[in-house]
């Protein structure tokens, strides 16, 4: 599924452009020491963690973009790092299952 | 008397590289604060190096780290000495995921001297959690002899509130509200703990630019606690701007 694939599925607003990225995997949690521990690379990672720290866990782990859900905003700090780091930011007004839902096609990330 | 009880230094990786702890003392002095604690995330590593630069100023200060436990929630313990707040430290650090940090994705973590020369670069990833519960924690930071703070439970980040939706019975001995937050709307949330205010300091403007006040008889985990059940403090107007 390409980024742009993804962001229209979750109704979501592009924060952060990631053009071209591949995503086939997807893991939902907010504990980031959870998805640091679980989540491998070409994924998406669904959460409602809008913090800085959880663009350096996409690094760490290998994951394309991150759907924000329940609307939250993405601070300055946050946006800015992914952009450094290459990392996709999507907000979507939809909660973490549904957002998961509505990307069931993918493959669940395993660690 | 007047104090800063959350401050990180140059060892905290999302912390300025300028937090050095012989300016960060400096800048509290200039402040007029009577107390200051260093809390780095995960680490107490720069409080003896802390200590001496408070030493040379005539500084009362405390000693602690912030703990972000397995809820990943901060909270802040502080002790009288550093050897407390070392032995702390490696209990957390014995909980931590051993992996090695990338100072490139989360930020540079040096080990100073007081006068500010670097030991060494601390391996661990301070920005992760570590496998100790809130209620292990609190039980370790009172064996040690320690205070335990719910840290900046406004914040929608990484905040007992945000995390747990309500702050836990009988853990802590206060909670902080943050530099920017309205009391009077925290406070009736923070389930009848005393209130501190601090500055969580990640750069050196804004050490000190909050605080909270409290008639102590000495500035010390025993002083603070006596102010704690008492719910003796007052906190400094909140920074209206960033």
């Amino acid at each position: 599924m390409t980024f742009e694939e993804l962001t229209a599925k979750v109704n979501g607003t592009v924060v952060v452009d990631n053009p071209g990225a591949e995503i086939n995997f997807a893991y939902s949690g907010d504990l980031l020491s959870d998805v640091m521990g679980h989540c491998g690379d070409e994924s998406v990672l669904i959460t409602i963690q809008n913090h800085l720290n959880a663009i350096a866990v996409c690094t760490l782990a290998g994951i394309e973009a991150i759907v924000v859900c329940q609307g939250r905003p993405v601070p300055d700090d946050m946006k800015a790092a992914a952009e450094r780091e290459g990392v996709g930011i999507v907000t979507t007004p939809l909660p973490q299952f549904a957002a998961a839902i509505a990307l069931a096609e993918l493959k669940p990330s395993v660690r | 008397m007047k104090f800063d009880i959350h401050v990180h230094s140059c060892l905290s990786p999302c912390a300025s590289l300028e937090m050095a702890p012989s300016e960060i003392v400096k800048r509290a002095v200039e402040s007029g604060m009577d107390g200051l604690a260093l809390t780095d995330h995960q680490s107490a590593r720069n409080t003896p190096a802390f200590a001496e630069c408070a030493r040379r100023a005539g500084l009362a200060c405390l000693f602690g780290l912030e703990v972000q436990t397995a809820e990943e929630v901060h909270t802040v313990a502080l002790f009288d000495t550093t050897e407390q707040a070392l032995a702390m430290t490696e209990w957390v650090y014995a909980a931590m995921p051993r992996r090695v940090n990338d100072p490139e994705t989360f930020g540079d973590q040096p080990v100073v001297t007081w006068d500010d020369d670097i030991v060494e670069m601390e391996w661990r990833i301070l920005a992760m959690g570590c496998r100790r519960s809130i209620p292990e924690t609190s039980a370790k930071v009172a064996e040690l002899g320690g205070l335990y703070i719910a840290a900046h439970i406004d914040r929608p980040n990484f905040s007992v509130l945000s995390g747990l939706g309500a702050i836990p019975d009988g853990c802590f001995d206060a909670v902080e509200i943050s530099r920017t937050a309205d009391a009077c709307k925290w406070l009736p949330k923070a389930a009848g703990y005393a209130a501190v205010r601090s500055s969580d300091a990640h750069n050196l403007d804004d050490v000190a630019r909050v605080w909270t006040e409290a008639d102590l008889a000495e500035f010390s985990v025993a002083g603070l606690k006596a102010a704690f059940i008492a719910k003796a403090t007052t906190l400094s107007p909140p920074l209206t701007t960033f």
